[in-house]
């Protein structure tokens, strides 16, 4: 069955890193929705979290072919049931005086919230699952949507569990 | 002690066992090789005509020794040239490690003269790469590049380093060799899940790759094939891997295999894949490949499961540790009548063949000719191409390390680079290149090497004056339009070989084959044998790509 699923990499942060990754995406053919990077609190880390589309069988080609990186220490799944997941959008909507209360009812309902105003339109701001930003967007698509930038997803386990938990870091 | 990072890079050389490397000097290197200078008591250096020459020479010295080989050129043009061969060994999971130069740290990133980005370049043909911009750096990333060449499934590394690195001076403390393998292995039930498959099935077949070399586990693959009276077809890759006189060996499967591994592969009930990937020119069509059979999956990768064709057990692991435990849970079994049938397939296609042309030699006849004269160890190399088809059929390899062929990659020209590093690592074993006009029109310059080396490797040109393979593929599907594959080339590969100073011969037709080969092997000198074969002669069997056996073509005019 092919579905979107959330998968963490912790790899070595040096010059170059993302590009051994995402090159090995273009390799090997996968199909990537979202990647986000950042550092993280073990020094020299980062984490990646990519949502990417495929079988279960595409998913562990995936997660084996990710693995014979030299620089990436883990990769794990990250399903929504047993995990945090949240990605951010800004969504920037053209208002006119008529639609604009069913704009803000629509947006208030995904927890949006206005960060700018221009002169015919307003940017809001939201974060929840990558599902959720996706509807907001379809219900405010209807108005008219001049531009929007999102972050991709970021996620962590829930619970105690760590992602670099028996990692040995060099 | 404090060295320069030339020096240091010479003794971590040192640390790993390396005794000889192969490369081309220049502006980006000139340090490194001041430094080779000073250890040539040490570190041999061959140096070849071209650095493409010098990578498939580190790929035919790792080949054949089983230590990485290694490669120096300079920045630019010299990292470049290292391209295909990296490409080459990387497809075979050949280990090696390439040493580039690159301008100084100070200059990188300006377009400066001689300035590419190898790293960049090389990221998806190189198992890992580094560049090292920091001195304190250097020997901990060369060694950390022959753990990763040498470890797990093998391939090439490369390190790219700044001319000021190998000027400066820095603390080197000699370290000796880390081996660590941190390959996971299967766990216990699925060892017995794999030995009950076994012991369930009663058309079983080992199909062996490249892997089987690499983990050099030859001797455990005998006692396992013995034990569960399995026969074993092999990929080109896996030749000499198990000995071809052994009675359960079959030869090649998949597009140039014979008859009756095709019929083995699609009658089968077990296929045991064993360091083996299922390339399409052994798995041509993906679904169909062994459909009627349970296929059990051993490999060190475990990326590889699952990767091409669907295994219902896998065992992930070195495969001499794999096959050593499998085989100890495996009960003793005879297969008598699938082996049987296995030899009334081969019989349909057993003719004995005749070599009678005066116009032309016979390719199986040139090769047969070679076999008589060389013993199990010598080795033979190949370029790419019909005449490397005609080995994998033709020639009984029967012991490891004794073949270098391009087998992933497919590249044309490696074979002059390939026997000149198999050569200088087995200075007491003799090689024998088969080449093509077309390969041997790619790499020939490396004629000087054999030269200036004193090399006595027999060149063996399959001179049909065509390029046959691309030929034989437009006679079958393309209405015989020869687009670009009839050269007209004027090369007189005697004459040639008397330009580069060495001898040369040539073979006419059958009735000189024997005697011709016979005095250019006896002379124990760099030789070039220029035999004509005719553009006709076809590589066959043959199971066109994306098909299966029931398509094979086994006769074409």
């Amino acid at each position: 069955m092919i579905r979107k699923q959330i998968i963490g990499l912790f790899v070595r942060n040096y010059t170059g890193v993302l590009q051994r990754v995402t090159s090995l995406f273009t390799r090997r053919g996968f199909n990537i929705d979202s990647l986000t990077v950042s550092p993280t609190n073990t020094e020299g880390y980062s984490r990646i979290t990519v949502r990417i589309l495929g079988d279960d069988e595409q998913l562990s080609q995936f997660i084996n072919q990710m693995m014979k990186l030299n620089d990436v220490k883990k990769v794990e799944v990250l399903p929504e049931s047993s995990s945090v997941i949240s990605e951010l959008i800004f969504i920037k909507v053209k208002i006119n005086s008529e639609d604009r209360n069913k704009i803000l009812t629509a947006a208030s309902s995904y927890h949006a919230s206005v960060v700018d105003l221009g002169e015919t339109s307003a940017t809001f701001r939201a974060s929840g699952l990558p599902s959720e930003i996706d509807e907001l967007v379809s219900r405010l698509e209807p108005f008219g949507i001049m531009e929007l930038v999102r972050t991709g997803a970021i996620a962590l386990h829930s619970g105690d569990e760590c992602m670099a938990d028996g990692l040995d870091i060099d | 002690m404090k060295l320069t990072g030339a020096e240091i890079i010479a003794e971590c050389l040192l640390e790993q066992g390396v005794d000889t490397v192969f490369g081309y000097p220049g502006g980006a290197v000139l340090n490194i090789y001041d430094a080779l200078y000073k250890y040539s008591d040490k570190i041999k250096h061959i140096l070849t005509a071209h650095e493409q020459g010098a990578s498939h020479a580190a790929d035919g010295y790792a080949r054949t020794t089983g230590k990485p080989g290694v490669v120096i050129a300079t920045s630019g043009p010299g990292a470049t040239n290292l391209v295909t061969g990296l490409a080459t060994a990387y497809m075979d999971s050949i280990p090696m490690v390439a040493i580039t130069g690159n301008v100084s740290t100070d200059l990188l990133s300006r377009d400066s003269f001689q300035e590419v980005d190898i790293t960049g370049i090389t990221l998806p043909i190189t198992k890992h790469n580094f560049i090292v911009k920091d001195i304190a750096d250097l020997a901990n990333i060369l060694r950390k590049a022959f753990r990763i060449a040498t470890s797990g499934r093998k391939g090439p590394v490369l390190v790219d380093i700044p001319k000021d690195i190998t000027a400066i001076s820095y603390e080197y403390e000699h370290a000796p060799i880390r081996t660590y393998e941190n390959v996971t292995s299967s766990k216990n039930y699925e060892f017995e899940a794999v030995a009950q498959a076994i012991k369930n099935a009663k058309r079983p077949m080992i199909y062996m790759g490249g892997g089987v070399l690499l983990s050099e586990a030859t001797e455990q693959l005998i006692k396992f094939a013995e034990k569960i009276d399995c026969p074993v077809c092999s990929s080109v890759m896996g030749l000499g891997g198990f000995p071809a006189s052994h009675k359960l060996f079959l030869g090649t499967l998949g597009m140039h295999g014979a008859y009756e591994t095709g019929k083995t592969t699609a009658n089968a009930d077990l296929i045991i894949a064993i360091g083996a990937r299922f390339s399409d020119r052994v798995a041509g069509d993906r679904e169909k490949f062994g459909e009627n059979a349970t296929i059990i999956h051993m490999d060190i990768d475990k990326a590889e499961i699952n990767k091409n064709v669907k295994s219902k057990f896998s065992l992930i692991g070195d495969l001499k540790d794999t096959l050593t435990t499998l085989t100890a849970l495996c009960d003793s079994k005879s297969n008598p009548e699938w082996l049987k049938e296995i030899s009334d397939w081969k019989a349909q296609f057993d003719k004995t063949p005749e070599y009678n042309s005066k116009d032309f030699a016979h390719a199986y006849h040139i090769i047969e000719a070679v076999q008589k004269l060389t013993t199990a160890d010598d080795i033979i190399v190949t370029d790419v191409g019909q005449h490397q088809m005609w080995v994998s059929q033709k020639y009984k390899f029967e012991k490891p390390r004794t073949w270098c062929t391009s087998g992933g990659l497919g590249t044309m020209g490696y074979g002059m680079g390939a026997a000149i590093g198999a050569q200088t690592a087995n200075p007491d074993k003799r090689v024998v290149l088969f080449t093509g006009d077309g390969s041997f029109h790619m790499n020939l310059n490396e004629t000087v090497t054999l030269k200036s080396y004193n090399l006595p490797i027999m060149v063996v040109v399959m001179n049909n004056s065509v390029l046959g393979m691309v030929r034989q593929w437009q006679k079958l599907f393309y209405g015989h339009r020869f687009s670009q594959t009839d050269p007209h080339r004027a090369t007189d590969f005697v004459e040639l070989a008397k330009a580069f100073g060495i001898d040369g011969m040539r073979v006419h037709n059958d009735s000189e084959v024997e005697s011709v080969l016979e005095k250019a092997f006896n002379l124990k000198k760099p030789v070039i044998v220029d035999c004509v074969i005719s553009p006709d002669e076809n590589v066959l069997p043959m199971i066109p790509p994306g098909k299966t056996v029931d398509d094979m073509i086994t006769e074409m005019e």
